[in-house]
């Protein structure tokens, strides 16, 4: 059973008990009481109630719960309820956590996978998968895991050894198991979130500087068996003749993070990663010289699929020829209604932020959240075309690249309250000195990163060090209402809800809790350890919970000590907890 | 030293070679064959090509032994840098620890 669970590309279904069950047999699960959940109940305004019961809050993406016991009035008497620790927080904890009667479920690193009764964090069960130790020692983004989905009473969680696990909601048993990608021999796995759309999960791959062609999978959600796959890098014949001298063979790509669904065009938003390598020296000719000629399509891309085949709906390519590293990979896209017009938001890594047609993914307005960016002069609010691109040759760069390479925006989620109209997004400003470097794709014996420069953290022009801010704008123009400025960039997502209240866990560990209409600071209390992950809240017997991931570590934040001294020096990379609030 | 950690990404990264640097071809790597390699899949933890800290430590003018880059090279560190043994030969790895040992501060 043990080799039929792990064959690679041969999705097996599962689903039955005894198959189950000899599955499982590979896996440490504890159990104790069962939980109940079994259809996902979506709320259809956007705002999350009770349950958080997908990684975006619901499909519109706004990360707002309508919840309002916690509020502005009474948020000064927050304070912990209870704590859970997953153990081996190896990069700390990213997950998002999920909310569905009254139980929370949340990952830790190397997938493990909690059910906790949401007013006491009792555990309920708890699942840990047998991983290829071997290989995840060789990758560079891991052990860490940013959530589970629901559904089919399932949950169901990606590892990095390239497999997708569905577990029983109830039991923490196992369900079935399908191997989606050789990570042997690509090196990359899964550490994003599933996506459950009817009865099909999604889920997509890391890529980006990793030499593949980045799949997205969908998956059955009943039996594990995989229903179509679509390559972010050349997925169509189109899109094959965007890159040149056959560089789609190694062209990176991916969609590492969860994406939302409309389900009144039956379209999936998924957001993909970058070309590989992450810097290119084609300089302004980079149609015909470089290292993957072409638009490279479809990566830095928003793309619409049809959840039921893969199949290519229609898409936008926010910056063709990538070539700093500004994907489009974060999974937020804000559903928006507003003069009769059905739109969404989506946020690039530059911190550009694109509006679109839900229709057609047609462009009606970019804006930009950061203050400092020169990888174009702008990009045209109304065609989205690039304006005065900075292609790089080999060699020293002769200015500051700004944003640095960990985005003006991050992966992780901003949030938007229907209440106030107002979207709450972080923003950060930093550069980065670099030297552009021609390098070739490493294939063998196991698939490497792909850079192409060498590069250094850089305050941005007129201050002292990098730093970040929460923005309150209008999520369709662009406006500004209020700013709150951080001395360090936070990373993490960001909560908004029906209490007046957003909350935002900052990089240095303090939760704060702020006045949605004003910015003004109402509450904060110190976790102990850095946040990069999600925070949500819930309802469980009647009462409000705010729960927020903490935990320090990863590709963005482990530049933090060398930048910013303490307390980032001395901060901890292997502890994470999952804290949870509630009022006195 | 800053750290007692050798970064993950680069130095574990440098292990692995591009195709003409594949294992079995044991001559040892040119200059400009690891300035290559190490920009390859080294420089986004090891800043400036090693010259500074970053998400990994400062490489030029390290204190720690060959010994100990080659075993951190081979076997990583949780968290913090890749393992690459098998992925990089042994040449590889004699080429990265002299990259490193003429590597000047900025």
């Amino acid at each position: 059973m043990r080799e039929m669970c792990r064959g690679f590309a041969f999705p097996l279904a599962l689903g039955l008990a005894a198959l189950a069950g000899g599955c499982s047999s590979e896996s440490n699960t504890t159990s104790s009481a069962p939980a109940t959940s079994t259809a996902m109940a979506m709320p259809s305004d956007g705002a999350s109630g009770k349950d958080w019961p997908t990684y975006h809050g619901t499909f519109k993406s706004y990360h707002f719960s309508s919840l309002d016991q916690i509020n502005s009035g009474n948020v000064k008497d927050l304070q912990v309820a209870w704590m859970h620790f997953p153990g081996r927080s190896v990069r700390g904890v990213q997950s998002m956590p999920l909310a569905q009667d009254g139980v929370l479920y949340y990952s830790g690193s190397y997938s493990r996978v909690f059910a906790l009764d949401g007013a006491t964090g009792k555990v309920i069960w708890a699942f840990y998968p047998e991983l290829d130790e071997d290989l995840i020692k060789k990758q560079t983004h891991t052990p860490y895991n940013r959530g589970v989905a629901l559904g089919q009473g399932k949950v169901y969680v990606g590892t990095m050894d390239g497999r997708l696990m569905a577990i029983d909601q109830k039991t923490g048993k196992l369900a079935w198991e399908t191997k989606l990608i050789n990570s042997k021999k690509l090196t990359v796995g899964f550490t994003g979130a599933p996506l459950m759309v009817k009865n099909t999960v999604i889920i997509g791959a890391q890529g980006g500087e990793w030499p593949y062609r980045g799949p997205i999978f969908g998956v059955d959600a009943n039996t594990g068996l995989k229903k179509w796959e679509f390559l972010t890098v050349a997925g169509t014949p189109e899109a094959m003749k965007t890159w040149g001298n056959n560089s789609w063979r190694t062209g990176g790509g991916g969609g590492w993070m969860p994406g939302t669904y409309d389900a009144e065009s039956n379209t999936v938003w998924w957001g993909t990663a970058n070309p590989a390598p992450l810097y290119d020296w084609s300089g302004p000719d980079f149609q015909h010289n470089g290292a993957r000629p072409g638009d490279n399509l479809y990566t830095t891309s928003v793309i619409a699929l049809d959840p039921d085949t893969g199949k290519l709906k229609f898409y936008h390519q926010e910056l063709p020829h990538d070539a700093w590293d500004f994907d489009s990979a974060v999974g937020e896209f804000v559903m928006i209604d507003r003069d009769g017009k059905k739109l969404v938001v989506h946020p690039n890594k530059s911190g550009y932020i694109f509006v679109y047609d839900r229709a057609n993914a047609g462009v009606q307005n970019v804006w930009r959240i950061t203050e400092n960016s020169n990888f174009v002069k702008n990009i045209d609010p109304k065609t989205g075309a690039l304006i005065g691109r900075r292609d790089l040759t080999a060699g020293k760069v002769d200015q500051p690249l700004c944003p640095y390479i960990a985005g003006g925006v991050s992966w992780n989620t901003g949030a938007y309250s229907p209440a106030t109209g107002l979207y709450y997004k972080i923003a950060n400003e930093w550069c980065q000195d670099m030297e552009v470097v021609k390098t070739r794709p490493i294939l063998e014996p196991q698939a490497q990163l792909n850079i192409g420069a060498n590069f250094t953290l850089r305050a941005p022009p007129g201050s002292d060090k990098p730093w970040g801010h929460l923005d309150a704008r209008d999520p369709v123009t662009g406006q500004k209402k209020w700013e709150v400025k951080y001395r360090v960039p936070p990373l993490a997502s960001v909560l908004a809800t029906a209490g007046n209240l957003v909350f935002v866990p900052d990089a240095e560990g303090v939760l704060h809790a702020y006045d949605a209409q004003s910015g003004k600071e109402l509450w904060s209390h110190s976790d102990g350890v850095g946040h990069d992950g999600g925070i949500i809240s819930y309802s469980a017997n009647g009462k409000q919970y705010v729960a927020v991931a903490a935990g320090w570590g990863g590709m963005a934040t482990d530049d933090y000590g060398a930048a910013f001294g303490e307390p980032f020096k001395s901060m901890s990379k292997d502890s994470g907890a999952l804290i949870v609030y509630a009022l006195k | 030293m800053p750290s007692k950690t050798i970064a993950m990404c680069v130095l574990a990264a440098c292990l692995i070679g591009p195709a003409a640097f594949a294992a079995g071809k044991e001559k040892p790597m040119s200059d400009a064959q690891v300035n290559e390699l190490f920009a390859t899949t080294c420089g986004w933890c090891h800043q400036n090509g090693g010259r500074q800290a970053g998400k990994g430590p400062k490489l030029a003018g390290t204190q720690r032994s060959d010994t100990f880059i080659v075993n951190r090279i081979k076997n990583g560190k949780e968290g913090a840098m890749p393992a690459f043994e098998g992925s990089l030969s042994d040449m590889q790895i004699k080429g990265i620890i002299h990259y490193i040992r003429h590597l000047k501060s900025d």
